[in-house]
């Protein structure tokens, strides 16, 4: 019954959304496509970073793959064509990444995240330059903003419903106990490169796909716009705001900072960037052990929270547990009434 | 009795240091056998070895005649050998039932999905660990702690178990419950080597001992036997107290 009326509501949701570009000016669904990008980007993170708590920053990279190849290739693809190209180049690419550098770990892996991003934008501005001699390329197709909504949301979903059944099966049992330790992973006989390359696949062809959707919005794309490392950055910092133990969780990260970066971008256009910045800061910074780094602590304070999900799971130690509850004397009231009792007569002998 | 694992020649050294030298060793199943040696003598070198956790740079491991010596150690730990670390390893953050459902998820008889829960409850009952089942490791006791890892251990369904001081720290009552744990663990079948420091526990327990000193191995057999050997009582106390 309750699953029955979740159901339902979700889809109520989705086909509120879905139906509110006929209802939102242009302003309002400029506003909705940004929040719905970082909606996708920021689940997709959390989907490999959150279990595995690898902190990755090759957000920009698999995004600017996807925008950019959409710019490279408009003039010769149909749209759509471009989408499949895009999948299948964020996921090659996400396979070489992963079995390249899921074997090193912690600061090392972050580093190689935001190196790759800059790397491929330093090689596209080469490229660009030396070889097709255009700077700087124009994406106009008939893909108004309307669809661009309608696909991020669908990829929303998409999302969503790719977390939830990793959440309940083997492999998102496998993540969790990755991310918690990894020795321990392998000797309950996980193969723990696998799982990862495997998650970081998933998460990463999203991110592909967001920026290939992204790329008819922005018209004129060079590399420095695609790979923009702010897109990173945001990224994480939203998951890290939003919470990571629940799907959604990264939501309310996306929410708050999008609307702030919106209001910050129209009041100081030119102070945007360090009021961002300094917004960042006091976010890392009131995360209450943010003192000596972003991520060590940040996992630190949100990791304790960190639990199976809620699924069969929980209810299944809840009903055991609740089954040999009877083994521990309870302390009924006819159990307080006796000690009263005791007590009572105990003072009067004295 | 026809060996189950049978390690021949182990060898591994850090950089200079010869951790273990050339160490071989034979077991048989439901068998105990006790590692015992002075500190840094390599007993928990030898047991990352034919664990998987650490690769042999000599020699060979076999389990039932399979050769294991370069099989992974997530490989290893499905049905075949599987082992306790000195300071417990348990995800620190996951309920205790998560770890012991991984382990019935993706070891030697991976069980669906939906079942995992029922059957790690199932290992963590006849360990007394039901009602611990949704705890975190800190919030459990240290003989729970122990207990939550040999859970772990062995819902991968191991034929080897590999028990690293699992019996040391412990109170006197709470060293005779889980004396009988391992008991009745090769009761089934299960070999199990026992690296420990608690005597007691290696001379009821263990039919063999192997003594390790300085990373090899030097003198094998019963456990009265084995402790009145001189070379023994000179790895242990120094040899003008032999």
């Amino acid at each position: 019954m309750r699953v029955a009326l979740a159901i339902a509501a979700l889809t109520l949701l989705v086909a509120a959304l879905s139906a509110a570009p006929w209802f939102v000016s242009d302003y309002g669904l400029a506003f909705l496509i940004n929040l719905m990008c970082y909606v996708v980007l920021t689940v997709a993170w959390a989907l490999f970073s959150g279990t595995t708590r690898y902190v990755s920053l090759a957000t920009s990279a698999f995004f600017g793959v996807g925008t950019y190849a959409v710019a490279m290739l408009i003039k010769v693809m149909p749209i759509y064509a471009i989408f499949a190209v895009a999948l299948v180049l964020g996921t090659a690419l996400s396979l070489l990444v992963g079995m390249v550098t899921l074997r090193i770990s912690g600061m090392f892996f972050v580093i190689f995240g935001f190196g790759l991003s800059e790397m491929i934008r330093e090689l596209m501005v080469w490229w660009e330059i030396n070889k097709t001699h255009t700077m700087g390329r124009y994406v106009f197709v008939p893909f108004d903003n309307t669809l661009i909504y309608e696909h991020l949301l669908a990829l929303a979903v998409l999302v969503f419903l790719v977390g939830y059944a990793v959440r309940r099966s083997r492999l998102g049992l496998a993540l969790l106990v990755i991310g918690d330790d990894e020795t321990v992973a392998r000797q309950v006989g996980i193969n723990v490169p696998v799982v990862k390359v495997a998650m970081f696949v998933v998460s990463s062809v999203f991110m592909t796909l967001v920026g290939a959707v992204m790329a008819p919005r922005f018209g004129y794309i060079n590399p420095n716009f695609a790979f923009n490392p702010l897109i990173s950055f945001q990224v994480v910092i939203m998951a890290f705001l939003g919470g990571m133990q629940r799907l959604w969780g990264p939501v309310l990260g996306v929410i708050p900072l999008v609307v702030l970066s919106e209001l910050l971008q129209v009041q100081f256009p030119y102070w945007f960037s360090i009021l961002l910045g300094l917004v960042f800061m006091a976010i890392v910074y009131v995360l209450p052990r943010g003192v000596t780094g972003l991520v060590e602590d940040g996992w630190a304070l949100l990791g304790r929270r960190m639990t199976l999900p809620r699924g069969s799971i929980g209810s299944l130690v809840e009903i055991v547990s609740w089954l040999f509850r009877p083994l521990v004397p309870s302390r009924g009231i006819s159990e307080r009434l006796a000690t009263a009792w005791g007590r009572l007569k105990r003072r009067q002998g004295a | 009795m026809a060996a189950l694992l049978e390690v021949e020649g182990l060898s591994k050294s850090f950089g200079g240091l010869a951790a273990v030298r050339n160490v071989s060793l034979s077991l048989g199943p439901g068998e105990i056998l006790g590692l015992i040696g002075p500190n840094g003598s390599g007993k928990t070198t030898l047991l990352n070895l034919i664990a998987g956790t650490l690769r042999a740079d000599a020699g060979s491991i076999r389990l039932n005649g399979e050769d294991v010596t370069r099989m992974p150690n997530h490989l290893r730990a499905r049905g075949r050998i599987n082992r306790t670390f000195q300071i417990v390893r348990v995800p620190p953050n996951l309920p205790a039932i998560a770890a012991v459902m991984a382990g019935t998820l993706f070891g030697g008889e991976p069980v669906p999905y939906k079942k995992a829960a029922y059957e790690a409850a199932g290992i963590m009952g006849e360990l007394n660990l039901l009602l611990k089942a949704d705890r975190r490791l800190d919030q459990l006791t240290y003989i729970e702690q122990k207990r939550v890892e040999l859970a772990r251990a062995l819902a991968t369904r191991p034929r080897v178990l590999l028990l690293d001081e699992w019996l040391s720290g412990l109170g006197s009552g709470e060293l005779e419950g889980s004396m009988s744990v391992v008991w009745s663990l090769a009761a089934q079948g299960i070999a199990v080597i026992l690296v420990e420091h608690v005597m007691t526990a290696v001379r009821s327990l263990c039919g063999r001992v192997v003594v390790m000193n300085a990373g090899a191995k030097i003198a094998e057999g019963p456990p009265a036997q084995v402790l009145r050997d001189p070379e023994v009582i000179r790895a242990y106390l120094g040899d003008e107290d032999a």
